[in-house]
């Protein structure tokens, strides 16, 4: 059941991000910059699976960014 | 409205006010001479007021940019340095090479250099005519041709002026929603926003369920009269005319439309032409580019197959 | 008076796009569709180790835009593999033979050098789908299946999840989940845990060594379940500076031993006496915490990343990853990548068992769950084409150091690389239409 403790203090670390209300709104007409795809989070879509499918064959940690998944036999 | 009337500038410091309508926001401020308009559907009153101030902060750049009435304008240094090469910014280019397109599309009617005839056509209602060898000493100074434009670069002979007041009202309006649609994109996708700035108008995006918005326009020539409404789902509106301007001389209605090749009015120009295209540039245009058309406005708009309106 | 040409609609249509679309607020240019509502992006890679494997990967992902903000996303993936694989037998100052997974055949490993199985050939195909849309207001699902499948390997997968925006959109929370199950039917069968690598010649018959080698043998095929949950939030922080934080769970039970892999027990004079199929624990949970950072400074684009991941096998890794892009000239960018990986061993990594001492409950001498450092260095050229296409082109250098997790290397070990650097480079070619 421990992993049910981790999963509680995650969704309080969670809560506590939205909770940033005190952070500067930033208004419908400043996100200019940020509509663009080059501050995409996934902006690296194919280089980040590509990296993704190779350093989880080459290493022993996968994920984080999005799901590991399963998907190959090289590790 | 083409040209515009010797107006005061309107001070960037107009207020803008915020009001929340039946069916959402509605933003009022003064721009280049006319009342402006945003209207907004159902969103936060933040949203909808962060919104109309950048709409507003537009306009006025535009205004004081290309404002003949102001000295420091990009337009105003452009006429007080002809002769001469002068580097443009972008948009400043992109505005010429449009009114050079316009020029060469309208057989050299639509033409920005013809304000100058100003300097003898006072429109006050009088009968003073100017005499025929003042419009003539003026002609050698029109011709949008005789402008060269490069990339990054124009000339405009000695003595010519240019003046935007025929398209910059127009093309605010068309920035102002490409800002709109842009600022609200990733916000508010389907918000629906119409642009109006003294009539000239654009529906950025359609009501739901294609409800059209119903927009009173000043009836041109006729102020006191009540407005007429206009149905307008998306696209752009503009009207061109003569408004209160114009002489009367022996029983001749001199119009403030001048055709920019004799100098001299356009005679049997319809009183206004409204009509409805994809930009607000563009729907400006041919109104304008039609009541240049004298009698053969109609044919002239018929040939465009765009939904029209002319008073005669 | 009358103009020549009397319609100039038209025309004039094109140039009052031009006027207004022409400058500064540049909508994204809007690329030639080659299906209208279809977006593609398509990627080659070729990775080569030196003296080790190849991998030739390529990438077609569509994005079918079904309005109302409706999305279906298609992947598919092929990639071939060849070349050798470290055994996690150890090098030794004598060669040495070893019999190939299958059962089938032999090879030989030259004294001094790190053994290697030559016999690694694979295809795969690989294909995702997912949907997404809006479900609410300021709410958007997705779901989406996955199937993988290689000669030996079948990986089929779902997952779906939320992502809810707040604080008007400058706050996203998202939430998802992913189950997967994995088939492993290797050549040559599961091998039982720690059972000895067979060598023909040992044997007086073919059929006593066939007989043998089956018994070694546990199960044909084997499999493992992988649940995942990924709890995600980002934020806005300035108009230049946006942010993620990601904690991800995941619990995979079953088979997560490589059939391939050994572990050498040597004795005192670090000479190998047998190599025994390794065993891993059929448990494993992970957790990680993963932050990115993509900012806008002075017109470049800076995304900067990183991951802390753990698990109960000890591993526990950083990983720091940074892509930094600057535009130059019309249209152009050059984006260095520089990535920094640092790794501690699972408890059960043994980069050799001793002879005589009890076998422990696993083991595995796997360099992949071993410590090790690795560093990647790369750059990446791209262009956008007339049409809105993007094209880039990416070189990169990847080297990997094992290092040893403090155990004393008894004899003729100490004098024999046990922890090679595994060097890389990949190009990567990426069109999008």
């Amino acid at each position: 059941m421990k992993h049910v403790g981790k999963l509680m203090l995650a969704a309080l670390v969670v809560a506590q991000l939205s909770g940033c209300a005190t952070l500067e709104r930033v208004k419908p007409w400043e996100r200019g910059t940020l509509a663009k795809k080059e501050m995409a989070l996934n902006s690296a879509g194919l280089d980040n699976a590509l990296d993704d499918h190779i350093y989880f064959s080459k290493e022993g940690s996968s994920g984080g960014r999005s799901f590991a998944g399963g998907g190959c036999g090289c590790n | 409205m083409t040209q515009s009337t010797a107006a005061q500038p309107t001070p960037p410091t107009t207020p803008l006010q915020l009001s929340a309508t039946a069916y959402g926001w509605l933003g009022q401020f003064r721009a280049m001479a006319s009342p402006c308009e945003i209207l907004l559907g159902p969103c936060d009153e933040l949203m909808a007021r962060q919104l109309c101030a950048a709409a507003a902060a537009e306009a006025w750049r535009i205004e004081a940019k290309f404002s003949r009435y102001r000295q420091s304008s990009t337009l105003s240094q452009l006429n007080q340095h002809t002769g001469q090469w002068q580097k443009l910014d972008s948009e400043t280019l992109s505005l010429l090479q449009f009114s050079k397109q316009c020029f060469e599309l309208s057989d050299g009617m639509f033409d920005i250099s013809s304000g100058i005839l100003r300097k003898v056509w006072k429109f006050d209602g009088s009968d003073n005519l100017p005499s025929d060898d003042a419009v003539a000493a003026l002609l050698p100074f029109i011709g949008f041709d005789r402008v060269e434009l490069t990339a990054d670069s124009a000339f405009i002979p000695a003595g010519m002026e240019l003046d935007l007041g025929g398209i910059a009202k127009e093309y605010a309006v068309d920035k102002v929603g490409q800002l709109l649609l842009e600022l609200s994109a990733s916000v508010e996708p389907s918000l629906s926003l119409v642009v109006n700035f003294g009539g000239d108008m654009l529906a950025v995006r359609p009501k739901p369920n294609d409800d059209p918005w119903r927009i009173g326009i000043e009836h041109p020539g006729k102020p006191d009269q009540s407005a007429m409404l206009v149905a307008l789902c998306a696209g752009a509106l503009a009207t061109s005319g003569d408004a209160r301007r114009f002489l009367y001389k022996d029983g001749v209605r001199y119009s403030h439309i001048l055709n920019p090749k004799t100098g001299w009015p356009v005679q049997d120009a319809p009183r206004s032409v409204t009509v409805s295209a994809p930009s607000c540039v563009m729907a400006g245009l041919l109104a304008t580019t039609a009541l240049l058309q004298g009698q053969q406005a109609k044919e002239f708009l018929q040939a465009q197959e765009l939904k029209h309106w002319v008073i005669d | 008076m009358q103009l020549k040409k009397l319609n100039i609609t038209a025309a004039l249509a094109a140039a009052s796009c031009a006027l207004i679309a022409g400058q500064s607020h540049a909508e994204t240019a809007k690329k030639d569709a080659l299906i209208e509502g279809w977006e593609f992006n398509s990627a080659f890679l070729y990775y080569k180790e030196t003296d080790r494997v190849q991998a030739a990967e390529a990438i077609l992902a569509a994005r079918g835009d079904f309005g109302d903000d409706k999305f279906l996303n298609l992947n598919l993936v092929v990639d071939t593999l060849t070349g050798a694989s470290a055994t996690g037998a150890v090098a030794q100052p004598n060669a040495q033979s070893f019999t190939r997974p299958s059962g089938e055949g032999s090879y030989t490993t030259a004294a001094g050098e790190t053994p290697l199985d030559d016999t690694f050939h694979d295809t795969r195909v690989q294909l995702d789908a997912s949907w997404e849309q809006p479900i609410a207001q300021n709410l958007r699902a997705t779901g989406g299946g996955h199937f993988s499948k290689e000669y030996d390997y079948l990986s089929l997968g779902v997952n779906g999840s939320l992502a809810w925006d707040l604080n008007n959109k400058n706050t996203t929370l998202s939430v998802g989940t992913a189950l997967s199950q994995d088939t492993i039917t290797p050549e040559g069968g599961i091998p039982s845990a720690f059972t000895p690598m067979l060598f023909k010649n040992n044997f007086g018959s073919e059929s006593a060594y066939e007989q043998a080698f089956d018994q070694s043998r546990a199960d044909d095929s084997d499999s493992k379940t992988t649940t995942e949950l990924l709890f995600g939030a980002t934020q806005v922080i300035s108009k230049d500076w946006l942010m993620q934080f990601n904690y991800s769970w995941s619990q995979a039970d079953g088979y997560m031993s490589d059939p391939f892999k050994v572990v050498s027990v040597v004795n005192a004079q670090g000479i190998t006496q047998q190599n025994l199929y390794e065993q891993r624990p059929e448990e494993r949970n992970k957790q990680s915490v993963y932050w990115q950072n993509k900012v806008h400074m002075a017109g470049t684009y800076l995304d900067l990343s990183y991951r802390y991941m753990w698990d109960d096998w000890s591993v526990k890794s950083h990983t720091v990853d940074t892509r930094w892009r600057f535009p130059v000239s019309n249209n152009w960018y050059i984006e260095p990548h520089v990535r920094f990986y640092q790794q501690s061993a699972a408890d059960f990594y043994k980069p050799f068992l001793m002879q005589g001492q009890a076998l422990p409950e696993f083991a595995s001498a796997d360099y992949r769950i071993g410590e090790m450092d690795a560093q990647t260095y790369g750059v990446k050229v791209g262009t956008v084409l007339d049409g809105g296409h993007d094209l880039g082109v990416r070189l990169e250098y990847y080297q990997q150091n094992p290092t040893n997790p403090g155990v004393e290397l008894p004899g003729a070990l100490a004098n024999v690389e046990l922890f090679p650097s595994v060097k890389a480079i990949m190009l990567q070619v990426s069109y999008s239409f």
